[in-house]
């Protein structure tokens, strides 16, 4: 908690929780992040599970690659926006459950890319659900962060 | 807009969203779903339309469509539902104002490209870089979004104007 409190009280952390500017501005990247590695994984998702089918499923690859920058908008503008707060985020459970659902979310996807890069189709279906379910999740949670 | 905005309160559905207290959070996660679904769907097709990942098939982006359609009736009817809980907020917000006129600029490029666009595209190659007119549609679809996105997002940190 020291450790929290000395994060909270750090330069830029002032800047993001005080200044007219910074939390919006960071708001506005993480929604738009957020469009695009949850938007688009999800999309990935709905194609494993059944939806447009003729759409390639190789052919997602690049774009998965894309939408990896989303993913490192969201982690970059999280840790400011967790700098102004810190000790109150941590004590939150559906900030807790979010960054959890993430990380869960973040790896299964990975899987299921790796997965398609070496045309092995196993498990894609189980894999898809537990994806869908953890971004989905993240939303949720994160929502209800302004709610705690 | 105003006299609208006063004939909706006291209504019904005003009583009924503000006076229940998990609706508003519901409704937003449903909004956020909604536009995840809206974007991110999207975002593939502009982007393959624009020119950009050439090794998805652009005749088969459209069946992409489905989720948009889904994302956006989502974020209609709980938008509406924004509106009716708190009618002389939203009437008067600047923020909100653009957003709704950008909402139509982007269904009437969403027009354009279904009559011009969709029925030229089932004949190009599926690898095919498209053509200007392809480009300019899905550059201001992603322009037009975004801008909502991003609208949507600061409207509660943008004062009433």
């Amino acid at each position: 908690m020291e450790m929290l409190y000395s994060v909270e009280e750090s330069a830029i952390a002032l800047w993001v929780g005080e200044s007219l500017w910074g939390y919006p501005f960071l708001l506005s990247l993480h929604v738009v992040g957020l469009a695009v590695i949850a938007g688009i994984a999800i999309m990935l998702d709905l194609r494993l599970l059944g939806s447009f089918r003729s759409l390639d499923l190789e052919s997602f690859l690049p774009l998965m690659k894309f939408a990896w920058i989303g993913f490192v908008i969201n982690a970059v503008s999280g840790v400011l926006l967790f700098t102004s707060q810190a000790s109150y985020f941590v004590t939150l459970l559906p900030f807790l459950l979010k960054i959890g659902l993430i990380f869960i979310a973040a790896v299964i996807t990975g899987v299921i890319q790796q997965k398609i890069r070496n045309a092995s189709s196993t498990r894609l279906g189980l894999l898809a659900t537990i994806s869908l379910v953890a971004w989905l999740g993240a939303i949720v949670n994160g929502r209800l962060i302004a709610y705690f | 807009m105003e006299a609208f905005a006063q004939s909706i309160e006291g209504g019904t559905i005003y009583t009924w969203v503000t006076s229940t207290s998990w609706l508003w959070p519901f409704m937003e996660i449903l909004h956020f779903i909604g536009l995840s679904l809206l974007l991110g769907a999207l975002l593939v097709i502009d982007l393959r339309m624009m020119g950009f990942f050439r090794a998805i098939d652009i005749r088969a982006i459209h069946t992409l469509l489905l989720w948009v359609f889904i994302g956006f009736a989502l974020n209609l009817v709980t938008g509406i539902l924004f509106f009716f809980g708190d009618p002389m907020r939203y009437a008067v917000h600047a923020g909100f104002q653009l957003k709704m006129v950008l909402i139509l600029l982007a269904g009437i490029n969403a027009v354009w490209y279904s009559w011009k666009i969709h029925p030229a595209m089932q004949e190009w190659d599926a690898n095919v870089n498209p053509p200007a007119p392809a480009k300019l549609v899905g550059s201001i679809s992603l322009v037009l979004w975004l801008s909502i996105l991003l609208l949507g997002r600061l409207i509660p940190y943008v004062s009433t104007g």
